[in-house]
């Protein structure tokens, strides 16, 4: 994985972005793009490969629990532990809101490109998305928490502003796009989200760019958060994603590499291995 | 994916037997006249594929446990979507991002000029706040670009209508009306964007979209199969227009209104 620290990375090269003072957004949509000649075609046995190799296992863990128990359902969360700092059965720490904030005002950067006010934009696109529980939480915290709030928001968001490309509508950029694989016949569901997908799907060619976002780390289990849903769009598509981006929206930090065969098969052995074990029974 | 349901939807349909069709179609008509259907003061009763779902499926407490309806983006998504992928079939928007803009700024335009066109979505759309409808369109945007790349449209032929429901009311009670959803018809073929888990159910949830265009067809005219599809997983799953979807179909209904408590009383 190509890792870069905030600085710039590559020249500024000839892009189809809108014109806008985003220099590293550029850099980031460079690597993102690559090569378009060389994009790898996979193996169209992997997919089918990689299926029958997760639908042993879980297979394995209906027999264990019974045809009848309700189905697990298995997301990067159980599969790689919550991200720094999240408690279990704290369902409103500060890193999950932060989290859900950041998020919601990334979908609008990408959307619409660019927001006002971070905090309260961030807020009315919960509140339409549905979340108004979390949404009268922020709201009812106290002004010192919440000040402290928007302040690291307005943090996080003039990151984003400054990284995150501006993609031409042509790259038909989708953010929040969900993935669930049913196994043993939806005895176990593997699911997870993309926060971005670009590009395409071809079939035998590998087409999509995926980028993901990540507000409170560790880098390492982000990283294998983005293998993680690569898996998941291998199975479901056919074809994995030929590139992933990670971006951490604290420090600017951010990386891009192509996902290879052997990100597939690392993160299918340890899913593989968490059906075997997990905590499921 | 593109490949594999354009495939699906574009495929010959085998031949059906005409007098063993017209013979269950009386038979699924004649169950359906038995059902006059009166829900203890409710009013009429109209059966989509979510009450076949939450009749027959096992996640039917926690279908029935859901909140009343509300506008938000999810909720919202479909109608936007559709109605970009419509502004893209025709060549009005270039991508789905830019199709799901007009659509919001038409919502805002219907609401400010008193349109007669303007809907209870519109009006949810045009109080948000920028931020509020960008969310929305996000929402959208993802909807129907997946939907946009999923199909290769030029192949679907011409004959094409998006996201049009279709109804059928029963002339034996002003009280039962069952609806046919479909995201993209052809003239062969209906496609039913699903979500939720895999369920035994869903067969039955398609064999109404079968049920509602025999029933709605005035020459007895077999219909196009119906291809159910998860975006969220690539599945797929094709009801053909058989005999035996005709009764699957009538007595998914019938289970429904069972299942709902409702008196049923002959209507002849």
């Amino acid at each position: 994985m190509v890792i870069v620290a905030p600085r710039p990375l590559l020249r500024p090269a000839h892009l189809d972005v809108a014109p806008a003072d985003r220099s590293n957004g550029r850099e980031v949509l460079a690597l993102l793009r690559g090569d378009t000649a060389a994009r790898p075609r996979f193996d169209p046995e992997l997919a089918g490969g990689l299926r029958a190799w997760l639908e042993d296992a879980a297979y394995e863990v209906v027999a264990t629990r019974g045809e009848h128990a309700p189905p697990v359902f298995l997301g990067a969360g159980q599969l790689l532990g919550p991200p720094a700092g999240w408690r279990d059965g704290d369902a409103l720490s500060e890193e999950l809101l932060l989290s859900r904030l950041v998020h919601a005002l990334f979908r609008q950067l990408v959307n619409e490109g660019g927001f006002d006010h971070p905090l309260r934009d961030a807020l009315d696109g919960l509140r339409a998305s549905g979340a108004e529980p979390l949404v009268r939480h922020i709201e009812s915290l106290a002004p010192p928490a919440r000040s402290a709030l928007s302040e690291t928001v307005a943090s996080h968001a003039a990151t984003m502003r400054e990284m995150v490309p501006r993609f031409a509508p042509g790259w038909m950029p989708r953010t929040s796009d969900r993935v669930a694989i049913p196994l043993a016949g939806g005895r176990v569901v593997l699911h997870g989200s993309f926060d971005l997908l670009v590009g395409l799907p071809h079939p035998g060619t590998a087409s999509l760019c995926a980028l993901g976002l990540s507000t409170s780390g560790p880098w390492a289990r982000e990283r294998r958060c983005l293998h993680y849903l690569a898996l998941l769009e291998t199975l479901r598509s056919g074809t994995p994603p030929f590139r992933l981006a990670l971006l951490e929206t604290a420090t600017g930090r951010y990386g891009v590499e192509d996902v290879r065969e052997e990100h597939l098969r690392a993160i299918a052995s340890h899913l593989c291995a968490w059906l075997a074990t997990g905590p499921h029974g | 994916m593109a490949d594999r349901l354009t495939d699906a939807l574009v495929a010959p349909l085998a031949d059906v037997d005409p007098s063993s069709w017209a013979a269950t179609l009386e038979e699924a008509k004649g169950t359906l006249a038995g059902l006059a259907v009166r829900r203890a003061g409710a009013g009429p009763f109209r059966v989509t594929g979510h009450e076949i779902r939450a009749a027959l499926s096992s996640d039917a407490t926690e279908l029935a446990a859901q909140l009343p309806f509300a506008w938000s983006a999810r909720t919202s998504r479909r109608a936007l979507g559709l109605a970009a992928v419509r502004l893209l079939v025709a060549g009005d928007a270039r991508s789905p991002v830019e199709a799901v803009r007009a659509r919001l700024e038409e919502s805002c335009h219907w609401v400010r000029d008193g349109s007669p066109c303007a809907s209870q979505l519109d009006r949810w759309l045009a109080g948000l706040s920028p931020a509020g409808r960008a969310a929305v369109g996000a929402e959208a945007v993802t909807w129907a670009t997946r939907l946009w790349c999923a199909l290769d449209w030029p192949a679907l032929g011409s004959t094409l209508t998006i996201g049009r429901d279709r109804w059928w009311d029963s002339p034996h009670s002003a009280l039962l009306a069952l609806r046919g959803r479909a995201e993209v018809r052809t003239d062969r073929a209906n496609l039913v964007v699903l979500s939720g888990p895999r369920r035994e159910s869903v067969r039955a949830e398609l064999a109404l979209v079968t049920l509602v265009d025999s029933l709605r067809a005035r020459d007895g005219a077999v219909p196009g199969r119906v291809v159910g599809w998860w975006p969220d997983s690539g599945h797929l799953v094709r009801v053909e227009p058989e005999p035996a979807v005709l009764t699957l179909g009538a007595e998914a209904v019938g289970l429904v209104l069972g299942a709902a408590g409702a008196p049923v009383r002959s209507a002849a």
